[in-house]
C-alpha cells in the first residue's frame, strides 16, 4: 500500500519542498516561494484550462505555502472547483485547501455548500464524508444554517454506513457547539439515544460524545441514556479483553468508549432507580479493583489507559459524592498513586485529590496523605507537579492542620520558581487569614511572607494585615511590637516599611512605654528607611509622621524639622512636596483638639469578602479556585463557630450560590458603623482639594460643603470592592470639625460623593434592551462602551472606560449604585478600577450581576475622575434589564397555545397597542425579538405575519415563563403586542420594555 | 474537546497544525509560538502535563518530533496522550517506519490521516484497523502511479 500512495506523484510539489527544504536563509525561502507564487498565478490566470491534476498540484502547493506561514490570497476558486471533480484525491485535495484556509465569512461559501450538497447526497459514503467533515472543519454559521436539517436526517437514517453515521454524529456535535440555536432538537433525539445500543463500537463512541454535549445542554432530554450508558459501561468492563477486537488497545477493553460512557454520567445525579444505581456501583468497583490487579503488559500504553479509565471513574465518583466507600476506596488508590514513579501519575493524584478534599465523606482521607503532599513541594523535579502540590495542601487545610501546612508553604516560598511565587503568596495569606485561632501567628505569618517574598506580595497582601490589625484591638499591640522588630532589619522590604509605617502612625502608641521603643526611636527607625523608599511610601511615611505629631507631642518638634526641610518642601515630587507643606501647616495651625479629631485613629473596616481570595481568584481564571471551605459542607461549622472572627468564611458560605459557578461571593453589605468623617487616611491619596489656595480663603463654614478629603481616601483599603452597593452619603462632620471642614473644602462647591450626580444620562438605554454590546455614553473626555454576557440568572457585564483626551484622568473611581429597592432585586459587583486613566487609554471593569428577583429599575454607573484639576461626575443608567435573563424556549404550536391558555388570567396579561417608531422590517423586527431573549416560534401562528415568542425568566428566587405575541398592521403602521406571564410586574415591564424597540 | 493538535520539531518548526476552533491566524500564530516554547524548554522525564490559560496541554516526544495538544478543562490526560500514540501508530502504519520526513513530504496524507481518527476534536474511530481500511480504500480510489508520473512536473 504505501508504495502505491507514498509516490501518489504530485512529482512537481515534492521538487517544491525539497527546494524550499534546500534554502540556506529565510530570504531565499521567500524568494523561492514568490518565484512560486507568481508561477501559479500564471498558470491560474492563463488562457489554457487547466486539468484536474495541475490544479490539484497548484492548490497543494499553495496549502504548502501557507502552512510554512506565508498569507495566501488565491487559488480558492480553483480548490473549490476542485470538489466538483469525481476524481476522489481532487475532491479530497480541494476539501482540505477549504477546511484549512477558508474562514467562515468567505463569499465562496455558497459555492462550496453547493458542492457539500451534492456530495451528502451522492450517496457514496467516501464522499459523504469528506462533505461532513469539511462542515465540520469550517462549521460556520453559514454551513450550520444549511445543513443544520440534514446532518441529523443522515445521522439517523437507517441505512446510513457507520463510517457515514460517526462522521454525522461529530459534525453534528461541532454544529451545535457553534450554532446551538440552529440545531434544534427533534424528533431524532431520541433515536441518536439509542445509537448507544448500536453494534459498531466506533459508532457509540462517536454518538457518546455528541449525546455528553447535549445532555449538558438539556439534561431532561436525554435522560433515558443514563441506563443505555450503564449497561453499555457494564459489558465493556466485564468482558475480556480480546471480546472487543480491535477495539481493545493494549489489552485494555474501549478504554476511549469507556471515559466517553464516564463522562457521560457524569453529566447527571447518582441514578435513582436501585437496579441501575448498583450495576454501576459495580462497574465502578470493578474498575478500583482492576487497579490492584498486576498489569497485563508492561507497555506505558497498556498503563495509561487502563489509568485513564480508573480516573475518569473517581472523577464520577466525585461527581456522585455519594458513595462514602467508594469515595474513600477512590482516595486510597490516588494515595498510591502520590507515590508511584511515573510522574504523570502523581501530577494526575494531586490535581484529582483537590477535588477530594471538597466532598465531605473524603475530606479527612486525603488529609492523611499530608505527608507524601510535603514531601512532593519539596521532592518533585517538575515545576508542574509541585504547583499541583501546593494547590493540593491548599485545597485540604483547615483548622486542624493550617500552621503546619501555612509552615510548609512559607519554607517552600523561599526556593519555589519564580513563575508561582505570588500565587504561593496569595494562597499563604489567604490561609493565614482563614485558620487564624491567634491573630499574633496571623500577624507573623504575614510579615514573614513579606521577608521571604517582599516582592512579590502584592498591595491587597498589605492592605489585608492593615485592615485586620485595625479591625481587631486584641492584636494592636501585638502589631506594633512585632513590626517595629522588624524594622530592626538593615535591610528590609519596602512592603514591610509600608505595613511598619502605617501600624506604628496608628498604633506607635501602645508600644510607646517601653523605652527601647519610645517616640523618638520608633521615628528614628522609619525615617531611616525613609530615603532608600519610592515616592507612594514616603508619601505614607509622611502621613505617618503627622500622625505620630498627634500620637506624640513630645516629637512635635523633629517632625516638624523634617516636615520643613528643604527636601520635602520643596521636593521635586507634587505629591510629596503638597503633602509636606499641609502637613506642616496642619500641625501649626490646628489646635490639639482638632488634631485629635482629624487624625483619629482609623475606624474598623466593614468586613467583605477578602481582597486577597478576590484576587487568586481573578489570576486563576474562574471557576478555578475554590475557598478551601465553600464546597465542603456543614462539618467543620462547629469548629470555626467557635470564634468569631471568622466572619468572613461565615459570610462566604452564606452567599453559597455561586456566581457563574466561580464562587465569588457577592459583596456583603457593609456593616452599618457610622464611619467618623474626620479620620484622615495614612494612605498614598493624593489629597487634592486641600490646596494651598484654601487657606486664603475666609474660614466661614459653609453649609453643605463635605470634607472631602476623608470619603474617597477612608476607603481606599476596601480594594475588594471599590464600590459598596447602597452606599450613603457620608454623614455630616461633627460640630466639632467645622472649622477644618472649610479649611478641607474645596474651591467649587461639588457634589457630595455617593450622592447621585445632577443628572443620570440614560439616552442610551433603550437600544441596549435587545443588544448587548455597543457605546452606552460618550461625551468630549470620555466613552463608555459595554459588553456583556448573561446566562440563566446572572451576567458579566465589561465596561470600558475610552480616555478621549490626551491627558491623565486621576482619581478615578465607577461604582454602581442600586438605587431604592433594587438592591434587594438584583447585585451588581464591580470590581475596583484603575484610579489611574492615561491618556487615549483605555480601561476595564469588570461588573457581576446577580438578578435576584424580578426588577423594575436599572442600576447607575456613578464615574468620578479629575481631569486638568477639575472633578467630574458622570453617572450613567445601567441597561441592565429584566429580559437580560431570558433563556429562549423552543416549543411547538400545540405546547404554545396549551400554556396560553393557562396563563388566561386578567392581570397576567398585558397588552399595548403603539405606532411604530422605525420602518416595519420583518427581520429586524425578528433580530429584535432574539435580541430580546426569547425563541423566535415560527409555524406557531396562523398568521404568518405575526411573530411569536417564548422563553424564561431567570431569577434566584423564581422562574417566570413568558410568552410574547406581536402582530404589525402594515397599513396603519402600528404594532399590537402582547405578553402573558404568570406574574404580572413582569409582564408590565417586559411590554414596557419592548414596545419602546419597534 | 480537543482545541489543537501541534506537532513540531526540536529546533520548533512546525510540521502540522490542526484547529478545532476558529481563531484568527495571528492569535493561531502567538499560540504556536507560545506551544514551541513552553514545550521545548521542559527538560526530560518531567510529566507530560502543562496547565496553559484555561487549558490542558498535554505533549509527547517521539524521536525529533514533539506531538502536542491542548485539551478542555475536564478532558482526560492520560487517554489524550494514547491519542497522540495512536495517532503515531497509524502514521506509522501507513508510512512504515514514519519519519519526520514523510510528514514534510506527504503532509496532505498525514491531514488525512487525523481527519479520519478525530473530527470536531473529539474521537471518531478508535480501531487501527477501521482507519487503515478506509485509508486504503480512498488510496484505491486514485490513479496508478504511472498516469501520475506521465504528468509535467511544472
Amino acid at each position: 500500500m504505501p508504495a502505491v500512495s507514498k509516490g501518489d506523484g504530485m512529482r512537481g510539489l515534492a521538487v517544491f519542498i525539497s527546494d524550499i527544504r534546500n534554502c540556506k536563509s529565510k530570504e531565499a525561502e521567500i524568494k523561492r516561494i514568490n518565484k512560486e507564487l507568481a508561477n501559479i498565478r500564471s498558470k491560474f490566470k492563463g488562457d489554457k484550462a487547466l486539468d484536474g491534476y495541475s490544479k490539484k498540484k497548484y492548490v497543494c502547493k499553495l496549502l504548502f505555502i501557507f502552512l510554512l506561514g506565508h498569507d495566501i490570497d488565491f487559488g480558492h476558486m480553483e480548490a473549490v472547483n476542485l470538489l466538483s471533480s469525481n476524481k476522489y484525491t481532487e475532491k479530497q485535495i480541494g476539501y482540505l485547501f477549504i477546511s484549512v484556509l477558508v474562514n467562515s465569512n468567505s463569499d465562496l461559501i455558497r459555492l462550496i455548500n453547493n458542492a457539500i450538497k451534492n456530495d451528502l447526497s451522492s450517496r457514496n459514503p467516501t464522499f459523504m464524508n469528506l462533505a461532513l467533515h469539511c462542515i465540520a472543519n469550517v462549521g460556520s454559521r453559514e454551513m450550520a444554517e444549511a445543513f443544520a436539517a440534514e446532518v441529523p436526517r443522515i445521522l439517523v437514517a437507517g441505512d446510513t454506513m457507520d463510517s457515514v453515521k460517526q462522521s454525522a454524529a461529530l459534525c453534528l456535535l461541532r454544529l451545535n457547539r457553534t450554532s446551538p440555536d440552529l440545531v434544534p432538537m427533534g424528533e431524532w433525539t431520541a433515536r441518536v439515544v439509542h445509537l448507544l445500543n448500536d453494534q459498531h463500537l466506533g459508532v457509540v463512541t462517536a454518538a457518546t460524545s455528541l449525546i455528553t454535549t447535549l445532555a449538558q445542554k438539556n439534561p431532561d432530554d436525554f435522560k433515558t441514556s443514563v441506563s443505555l450508558a450503564v449497561a453499555r459501561l457494564s459489558r465493556i468492563v466485564t468482558s475480556a479483553s480480546t471480546d472487543l477486537q480491535d477495539y481493545t488497545y493494549y489489552f485494555v477493553a474501549a478504554p476511549w468508549l469507556s471515559v466517553k460512557l464516564l463522562r457521560l454520567l457524569q453529566c447527571y445525579p447518582p441514578p435513582e432507580d436501585a437496579a441501575i444505581r448498583g450495576r454501576l456501583t459495580e462497574c465502578l468497583e470493578t474498575i478500583l479493583n482492576k487497579a490492584q490487579e498486576p498489569p497485563k503488559s508492561k507497555k506505558v500504553q497498556h498503563s495509561n489507559a487502563k489509568n485513564a479509565v480508573l480516573f475518569e471513574a473517581i472523577s464520577l465518583i466525585i461527581h456522585h459524592d455519594s458513595e462514602p466507600t467508594l469515595l474513600v476506596r477512590a482516595c486510597n488508590q490516588l494515595g498510591q498513586f502520590l507515590q508511584h514513579r511515573e510522574t504523570n501519575l502523581r501530577y494526575l493524584a494531586l490535581e484529582s485529590m483537590c477535588t477530594l478534599a471538597s466532598s465531605e465523606f473524603s475530606h479527612e482521607a486525603v488529609k492523611t496523605h499530608i505527608e507524601t503532599v510535603i514531601n512532593a513541594l519539596k521532592t518533585e523535579r517538575d515545576v508542574s507537579v509541585r504547583q499541583r502540590a501546593v494547590d493540593l495542601l491548599y485545597a485540604m487545610c483547615d483548622r486542624s492542620n493550617a500552621k503546619q501546612i501555612v509552615a510548609e508553604m512559607l519554607s517552600y516560598l523561599e526556593t519555589a520558581d519564580y513563575s508561582i511565587r505570588e500565587e504561593i503568596v496569595l494562597k499563604v495569606a489567604i490561609l493565614a487569614e482563614k485558620y487564624a485561632v491567634d491573630y499574633t501567628w496571623y500577624v507573623d505569618t504575614i510579615l514573614n511572607l513579606i521577608r521571604i517574598a517582599g516582592d512579590y506580595v502584592s498591595e491587597e497582601v498589605w492592605y489585608r494585615v492593615i485592615q485586620i490589625v485595625i479591625n481587631r484591638d486584641d492584636v494592636q499591640g501585638y502589631a506594633a511590637k512585632t513590626v517595629f522588630e522588624a524594622l530592626q532589619a538593615p535591610a528590609c522590604h519596602e512592603n514591610l516599611v509600608k505595613v511598619g509605617g502605617y501600624i506604628l502612625g496608628e498604633f506607635g502608641n501602645l508600644i510607646a512605654g517601653d523605652p527601647r521603643s519610645s517616640p523618638l526611636i520608633q521615628f528614628n527607625l522609619l525615617h531611616s528607611k525613609f530615603h532608600l523608599c519610592s515616592v507612594p511610601t514616603r508619601a505614607l511615611l509622611l502621613s505617618a509622621y503627622i500622625k505620630f505629631i498627634n500620637l506624640f507631642p513630645e516629637v512635635k518638634g523633629t517632625i516638624q524639622e523634617v516636615l520643613r526641610s528643604d527636601s520635602q518642601l520643596r521636593n521635586a515630587d507634587v505629591e510629596l512636596q503638597q503633602r509636606a507643606v499641609e502637613y506642616l501647616r496642619l500641625s501649626c495651625i490646628a489646635s490639639t483638639d482638632i488634631l485629635a479629631t482629624v487624625l483619629e485613629e482609623m475606624p474598623p473596616f466593614p468586613e467583605r469578602e477578602s481582597s486577597i481570595l478576590a484576587k487568586l481568584k481573578k489570576k486563576k481564571g474562574p471557576g478555578t479556585v475554590p475557598d478551601p471551605e465553600d464546597n465542603r459542607k456543614e462539618r467543620c461549622a462547629n469548629i470555626n463557630g467557635a470564634t468569631n472572627h471568622s466572619s468572613t468564611t461565615a459570610n462566604a458560605k452564606a452567599s453559597a450560590p455561586s456566581f457563574i459557578g466561580d464562587l465569588l461571593a457577592p459583596v456583603l453589605p457593609p456593616i452599618n458603623r457610622p464611619r467618623p468623617v474626620s479620620s484622615l487616611s495614612l494612605l498614598p491619596t493624593p489629597l487634592t482639594p486641600l490646596s494651598l489656595q484654601a487657606y486664603a480663603m475666609p474660614l466661614s463654614p459653609s453649609a453643605g460643603s463635605h470634607f472631602q478629603v476623608s470619603s474617597p481616601a477612608s476607603d481606599l483599603l476596601s480594594l475588594g470592592s471599590a464600590s459598596t452597593l447602597n452606599s450613603t452619603p457620608p454623614s455630616a462632620p461633627k460640630a466639632s470639625a467645622s472649622l477644618l471642614v472649610d479649611v478641607f473644602s474645596d474651591n467649587s462647591p461639588t457634589a457630595p460623593i455617593g450622592a447621585p450626580a445632577v443628572v443620570v444620562a440614560d439616552e442610551n438605554f433603550s437600544r441596549f434592551v435587545c443588544k448587548n454590546n455597543g457605546v452606552l455614553f460618550e461625551n468630549q473626555l470620555l466613552q463608555i462602551g459595554l459588553k456583556s454576557e448573561y446566562r440563566q440568572n446572572l451576567g458579566r457585564m465589561y465596561v470600558f472606560y475610552g480616555n478621549k483626551t490626551s491627558t491623565q484622568f486621576h482619581n478615578f473611581t465607577a461604582s454602581v449604585v442600586c438605587q431604592d429597592g433594587l438592591n434587594s432585586q438584583l447585585n451588581v459587583h464591580a470590581k475596583p478600577a484603575d484610579p489611574m486613566v492615561e491618556g487615549g487609554a483605555q480601561l476595564q471593569q469588570t461588573l457581576n450581576i446577580e438578578c435576584l428577583s424580578d426588577f423594575v429599575e436599572a442600576p447607575v454607573l456613578n464615574i468620578q475622575f479629575r481631569y486638568g484639576g477639575i472633578l467630574q461626575n458622570i453617572s450613567v443608567k445601567l441597561p441592565v434589564t429584566l429580559n437580560k435573563f431570558f433563556q429562549p424556549t423552543e416549543m411547538g404550536s400545540q405546547d404554545f397555545f396549551q400554556r396560553w391558555k393557562q396563563l388566561g388570567a386578567p392581570q397576567q396579561e398585558v397588552q399595548k397597542i403603539f405606532k411604530a417608531m422605525y420602518s416595519m422590517d420583518s427581520e429586524v423586527t425578528k433580530a429584535k425579538i432574539i435580541g430580546f431573549g426569547v425563541a423566535l416560534l415560527d409555524g406557531v401562528d396562523p398568521n404568518p405575519s405575526n411573530f411569536v415568542g417564548a422563553g424564561v425568566i431567570h431569577t434566584k428566587t423564581s422562574q417566570v415563563g413568558c410568552l410574547i405575541r406581536l402582530e404589525p398592521n402594515a397599513q396603519a403602521q402600528m404594532y399590537r403586542l402582547t405578553l402573558r406571564t404568570s406574574r404580572d410586574t413582569v409582564s408590565q415591564r417586559l411590554c414596557d420594555l419592548l414596545s419602546d424597540q419597534f | 474537546m480537543m482545541r489543537f493538535l501541534l506537532l513540531f520539531s526540536r529546533q520548533g518548526k512546525l510540521r502540522l497544525q490542526k484547529w478545532f476552533t476558529p481563531l484568527p491566524e495571528r492569535e493561531r500564530k502567538k499560540i504556536v509560538r507560545d506551544m514551541t516554547t513552553l514545550v521545548l524548554a521542559r527538560k526530560p522525564r518531567t510529566c507530560n502535563f502543562l496547565h496553559w490559560k484555561d487549558l490542558k496541554i498535554v505533549y509527547k516526544r517521539y524521536a525529533s518530533l514533539y506531538f502536542c495538544c491542548a485539551l478542555e478543562e475536564q478532558e482526560n490526560e492520560l487517554l489524550a496522550l494514547e491519542i497522540l500514540h495512536r495517532y503515531v501508530e497509524l502514521l506509522d502504519k501507513y508510512f512504515g517506519n514514519v519519519c519526520e520526513l514523510d510528514i514534510i513530504f506527504n503532509f496532505e496524507k498525514a491531514y488525512f490521516i487525523l481527519d479520519e481518527f478525530l473530527m470536531g476534536g473529539e474521537v471518531q474511530e478508535t480501531s487501527k484497523q477501521s482507519i487503515a481500511n478506509s485509508i486504503e480504500a480512498s488510496d484505491m480510489l486514485q490513479e496508478t502511479m504511472e498516469e501520475y508520473m506521465s504528468k509535467p512536473a511544472f
